[in-house]
């Protein structure tokens, strides 16, 4: 990838900069947060920050920007950081990535960008993702809302629906506010967000900073409207036929949960991550009973699953004041999908894991509530096509613990509801939409992109394939309009 | 009559029918599902199934001895411990692979109790240890994508 080389600001001589150690998150200490819901990372300081930025080599051909999948410019932000320019640099990652903040915090940065920085060959590599945390933050404590110079464009008089409020709506409504089209985004929940917000514990990412993106682009001119399911409320033909929109953006997610098939899934106490994290991220469970969702407090919950939605859970059973909280996973740690600073905080919260077991039923008591787990130790085979050693059961080695809530958090699956009310959008096997690199899908005017599409991935991956089907959207309303004329 | 006194009176060609009747009655079974199937996505993996019974079928039909010498991979077991789901219109993908996995393993037990069985004809014990293996690898393939698929671990 071709990179103009920034201005350098950085004033610290190459070679003291191999000295100068990876700058550490400051954290809430681990036995005050296991108690709270508060942020676990409180973020860089201005000082940590610039020094970390300092650390950066200016390398002639950056790989950092190739680990990006939206491509931010690394090395420029970096120089800007150098130079205390924070706002400048925020503004400099906005111009191709709308939510920093966020993605400061979730994006897996060891395996993107920081897994390709020059410097991490020999030394850890540069804190890119700590660093988007912090400039963000600062922009968001400092400017005025919103960190671009926005100019309201002359109006096309074209309207654009959006079906989600999730990464990939939000990057499809930032990017095309500004082409001048009026923007919709529907949201069937009564929070803004999609998976960001019932997904995704507030200890990881605070809500407000979503409240403040979204105030954003309220700013700028998006509409938002909540309670609204496009399938029951309204179709998408009805969208588009009776309410005048020119083009539509599927940004659902995959929000439909996955369950193991093993006897006893239906037992009381027995959640899918989806239902657990809901109750406690958006219905705020965990502030009972200030607020109407009760929770169950467990003895012993397990939670079966080795991703960062199976860490989430855990540590918010842990909060929620569970004697004991249980990682149940069929391989053993090193293959663990889950990021290891969620692994990592997570056992400093006390969460115990238990590896290579996998259980094959839940038995219950006389009231229907889950009492044990049946399980199986499983022992790793070959590797399969992700590279993972398989986890193969050993027979025999079936075992029973106490349990008195499970949690499964096997993976998702995509809505069916836009399939079965919109035959028009074609589908795969998997229920994903069919669309192409661009997101056209099957229906004419209709665009879909991020999980409904790829299946469970990032939130930048969801945001990068919102951003390619707004340049595709807005090149189709183009043409729309030439069309008619 | 029980299965094993029928196949010692049979010969080598009625046994071969037998087997491919097999195959028949699982593509008879999975076209009756796929034109029973609400789900477009529920319908696209019928007739996958439809076309690798078929496949398999064709497979007997031509029985060719290089494609069935392999031993077959290790038993991954995946779906041994989920519940049998019951066929009806509006299953999911999830449910139709378990349904086939578990299709494929109790046909590979058949074939291997009559390998066992027929343990003092070697041509026979050799035939259905061939057979049962090659169920075990339609075993393997279905859950391999279960695995892919439906156990991501998010």
């Amino acid at each position: 990838m071709k990179h103009e080389r920034p201005q350098s600001f950085n004033t610290v001589p190459m070679k003291e900069r191999l000295t100068i150690p990876r700058q550490a998150m400051p954290e809430q200490d681990a036995t005050v947060r296991s108690t709270n819901f508060l942020e676990v990372n409180l973020g860089l300081t201005p000082e940590q920050a610039v020094i970390e930025a300092q650390r950066c080599i200016e390398c002639k051909n950056p790989t950092c920007m190739e680990g990006c999948p939206v491509s931010i410019k690394i090395p420029d932000f970096i120089q800007l950081i150098c130079n205390q320019d924070f706002i400048g640099a925020a503004q400099k990652i906005k111009e191709d990535n709308s939510l920093p903040a966020i993605c400061g915090r979730v994006c897996p940065q060891e395996t993107q960008c920081e897994e390709v920085c020059v410097m991490g060959r020999r030394f850890e590599p540069v804190a890119i993702g700590r660093l988007e945390r912090f400039v963000a933050d600062y922009a968001m404590q400092h400017g005025n809302g919103s960190l671009e110079s926005f100019e309201k464009p002359a109006s096309t008089g074209q309207k654009v629906a959006i079906v989600g409020s999730g990464p990939a709506g939000l990057a499809v409504a930032s990017d095309l506010i500004k082409e001048g089209h009026e923007v919709t985004v529907f949201e069937a929940l009564h929070e803004f967000g999609g998976v960001l917000v019932y997904g995704i514990p507030e200890f990881r990412l605070p809500k407000e900073i979503l409240r403040q993106e979204v105030a954003t682009l309220e700013a700028k001119g998006v509409k938002f409207v909540k309670n609204f399911i496009v399938g029951r409320t309204m179709t998408i033909q009805e969208l588009m036929a009776e309410e005048g929109f020119d083009a539509v953006f599927l940004g659902l997610g995959a929000g439909l949960p996955r369950f193991m098939n093993i006897p006893g899934e239906n037992l009381n106490g027995v959640y899918s991550a989806n239902e657990f994290l809901t109750r406690s991220n958006l219905m705020r469970g965990y502030d009972f009973p200030e607020w109407d969702t009760p929770l169950y407090r467990a003895k012993h919950a397990i939670i079966v699953g080795g991703g960062n939605t199976a860490m989430d859970a855990v540590r918010t059973a842990k909060r929620l004041g569970a004697d004991e909280a249980t990682i149940v996973y069929r391989r053993s740690e090193e293959e663990m999908p889950a990021r290891n600073e969620e692994i990592h905080h997570a056992k400093e919260e006390g969460v115990k894991f238990m590896n290579l077991v996998n259980p094959i039923e839940f038995i219950s008591n006389e009231q229907g509530s889950v009492v044990a787990a049946k399980c199986l130790r499983m022992e790793l085979g070959e590797p399969d096509d992700s590279g993972r050693r398989r986890p193969i059961p050993m027979e025999g080695s079936e075992f029973i613990m106490d349990v008195d809530m499970v949690v499964i958090a096997v993976g998702n699956g995509s809505n069916p509801l836009i399939a079965q009310t919109t035959p028009e959008i074609q589908t795969n096997k998997w229920g994903n939409i069919v669309a192409d690199e661009d997101g056209r899908t099957s229906m004419e005017g209709v665009f879909a992109g991020g999980d409904i599409v790829s299946g469970g991935a990032t939130v930048i991956l969801a945001m990068g394939a919102g951003r390619k089907s707004a340049i595709a959207m807005n090149e189709y309303l183009k043409t729309k309009v030439r069309n008619s004329a | 009559m029980n299965l094993k006194d029928q196949i010692s009176l049979m010969g080598m060609d009625d046994i071969m029918e037998m087997c491919i009747n097999q195959e028949q009655q699982a593509i008879d079974l999975y076209s009756l599902a796929r034109d029973q199937a609400r789900d477009e996505s529920s319908r696209q993996k019928f007739q996958e199934l439809v076309d690798m019974e078929t496949a398999h079928k064709v497979a007997l039909r031509n029985f060719e001895l290089e494609n069935f010498i392999e031993l077959p991979p290790a038993d991954l077991k995946v779906t041994d411990y989920l519940m049998e789901p019951v066929l009806k219109d509006n299953m999911t993908t999830q449910e139709i692979i378990i349904l086939a996995a578990k299709r494929e393993d109790k046909t590979a037990r058949m074939y291997q109790d009559l390998a066992d069985h027929f343990n003092f004809d070697k041509n026979l014990n050799t035939f259905f240890q061939m057979m049962a293996d090659e169920e075990l690898r339609h075993k393997h393939s279905l859950e391999t994508e279960y695995e892919n698929e439906f156990l991501q671990e998010g």
